[in-house]
């Protein structure tokens, strides 16, 4: 019947165009690199000498938070063969066997790493994984509202700072620094110490202006907040819009904290990926790509290509003697319940 | 004949209003605000505007985007048509069970709809990327074509193209010069839907989004976390103002020939 043939005859140059959009994507020859990350983690040159530099395609795609990457590469990797998981997603992957043994054989600019942040607790020897960036939850405060010698944890309990208080909203990175203010692992898995923790915070609740993840760059630039805890990346950027936020990692130490690169289980371009690793650990490269995000450059022998400014931010570049008191947060297996009911109770107020 | 309604009802209408509305509104003031990030109003300005179209990330989502959404929406109208005129000779008993089949993914919540296809395709070994999205899009808008064009072909009855028949035009006429004519406006607003729903899925994009694939609410949602930055609201407005632009198009074209005489809002 003539009328079928026609809706026939669309129909598949329908189907036709969906397949041509759809290699419309893959169309060079070119060995291409798929990148997962977090949004805006690369400065776009650098990626750009790579591909050129070794004659290849890069794509970058990106995912909002760790469960959501999780969630992908646990439902079959999505066809990325490079990830950028946080700490503890390390420890996570590592567990479900989702993630590639690195080859370092391929990466012989692994050994440009400053010490203290090869073989992490999460993942001891880097089999799996090598640092991107890295962090130190401390304390940020405004200079105009506080005027004492900011040193300690306990600074944020002073009555002085009523209702000016800024807490992450994240129970491991709260209940883990009321812990170390008590000189405890920010890791306890000792009900008696993390109840004690939690006791401490209830007091400091009528202090806290707001727990808050997400805005609280935007809280401490405007002012609303005068001190909290806050990540010494995001101290850096809160510095450079408002210069009276100072940053200090306090003497009792706070929990470091990073992102990494890691390979997912059965990545189809696992030796580019091992390149690109080493690409971006070469020290001028490096500089470059950690200048232009304004992060933590792990790169010990890139400092020297790194522009004044950016050595003397020490928001960006935490001393040894500052990351010696740091402590990776730890996997507290069970406990995490513990955790997750005393934050709970935590933040209803009871 | 007027009714007088309840002053109640007046309120809870303004105030509903302001419920959804406002948001989006401060969404779109902000857009303009010449400060990165403030939350005071610091002067008008279309930088944000201008930086979006020189950014490439952006501009690469957007070509996904309207890659995917051209696409599937010329696939899923196709289907979506054909379907809705095969299913039209059924009898009362089969057509209610397909009609129900076909209104399922409208109603199924989209994260199940996501998870399902991602299963499927893994099942297959299908490598995710933009196909992918492109299906999942045409399984879902699919049916939006399919309600559309059913709900018109129900309204228009069977007299004229009997009437056709009788007076010697064959299946093929009868379609090209009486049936197609009347089904038109509701093929090209189901379009206009799919569309939509295609340009604005998060949920199931990203369950089957691949390398390269990444949409423009995927792009958004990944730039949250980042803060939300001024161009973010600029990307938003773009996109509530050609959702709206579309959705308004698919109401004119569904109310065009209904002869006036009713407005009927769309099925959705």
């Amino acid at each position: 019947m003539k009328r079928k043939g026609i809706a026939g005859l669309v129909l598949a140059g329908a189907l036709a165009l969906v397949s041509v959009a759809s290699l419309g994507g893959c169309s060079s020859s070119k060995e291409t690199l798929h990148i997962y990350s977090w949004a805006d983690n690369f400065d776009e040159q650098v990626l750009k000498d790579f591909e050129s530099k070794f004659n290849v395609k890069v794509t970058y795609d990106n995912y909002a938070n760790n469960e959501d990457l999780l969630a992908k590469i646990k439902a079959g990797g999505g066809g990325y063969d490079l990830i950028q998981p946080s700490d503890y997603m390390v420890r996570t992957m590592i567990e479900n066997n989702l993630l590639e043994p690195l080859d370092k054989n391929n990466i012989p600019n692994f050994e440009n790493i400053q010490e203290s942040l090869k073989n992490p607790d999460f993942d001891p020897d880097n089999k799996y994984s090598i640092v991107y960036t890295s962090g130190v939850t401390g304390i940020a405060y405004n200079k105009k509202y506080v005027k004492d010698t900011i040193d300690s944890w306990e600074d944020l309990w002073d009555p002085k700072y009523k209702g000016k208080v800024l807490l992450l909203d994240d129970n491991r990175e709260v209940i883990g620094m009321a812990l170390k203010k008590q000189g405890h692992s920010n890791s306890s898995q000792d009900e008696g110490e993390i109840k004690s923790a939690v006791d401490d915070l209830k007091k400091l609740l009528p202090s806290v202006l707001a727990f808050d993840t997400d805005t609280i760059k935007q809280k401490m630039i405007q002012e609303e907040g005068w001190i909290g805890t806050v990540w010494s990346g995001d101290a850096a950027f809160i510095a450079k819009d408002n210069p009276d936020v100072e940053y200090v990692v306090p003497k009792e130490g706070g929990t470091i904290f990073s992102d990494n690169y890691a390979i997912p289980k059965g990545a189809e371009h696992k030796e580019l990926a091992e390149k690109f690793i080493n690409y971006m650990l070469d020290p001028q490269v490096s500089a470059k790509n950690y200048e232009s995000i304004g992060y933590s450059d792990p790169n010990a022998k890139a400092m020297e290509f790194h522009s004044e400014e950016y050595r003397n931010n020490h928001m960006i570049n935490l001393s040894e003697e500052e990351l010696g008191r740091t402590e990776w947060l730890g996997d507290v297996k069970d406990t995490l319940q513990l955790y997750d009911r005393y934050w709970t109770e935590l933040k209803s107020g009871r | 004949m007027k009714r007088k309604s309840h002053p109640l009802l007046g309120i809870h209408s303004v105030l509903m209003m302001i419920f959804i509305y406002v948001p989006i509104l401060l969404i779109i003031i902000y857009s303009f605000n010449n400060t990165r990030l403030s939350g005071d109003w610091e002067g008008f300005t279309f930088d944000w505007y201008a930086s979006l179209m020189t950014d490439d990330h952006v501009l690469e989502a957007l070509m996904n985007s309207l890659t995917v959404g051209i696409v599937s929406t010329i696939v899923a109208t196709l289907l979506g048509t054909v379907g809705a005129l095969s299913l039209r000779g059924l009898g009362r008993r089969w057509k209610g069970s397909m009609n129900g089949l076909m209104y399922l993914p409208v109603i199924i919540p989209d994260i199940i709809m996501g998870l399902s296809l991602l299963v499927l395709f893994n099942q297959m070994h299908v490598p995710l990327g933009k196909a992918t999205v492109i299906i999942a899009h045409i399984t879902f808008s699919m049916s939006y074509v399919y309600v559309v064009v059913t709900a018109r072909l129900a309204g228009m009855g069977k007299q004229l193209e009997e009437a056709a028949s009788d007076l010697g035009a064959t299946p093929w006429q009868t379609f090209r010069h009486v049936t197609w004519p009347q089904i038109f406006p509701g093929v090209i607003s189901g379009a206009l839907i799919a569309f939509t729903m295609s340009l604005d899925d998060f949920m199931v994009s990203f369950f089957v989004a691949g390398p390269s694939s990444t949409t423009l609410p995927i792009y958004i949602y990944g730039q949250v976390k980042r803060g939300i930055s001024p161009e973010i609201n600029a990307l938003c407005t773009l996109l509530i103002v050609v959702s709206v632009v579309l959705i308004l198009l698919a109401q004119f074209f569904l109310n065009r020939g209904k002869g006036q005489k009713k407005h009927k809002m769309l099925p959705i």
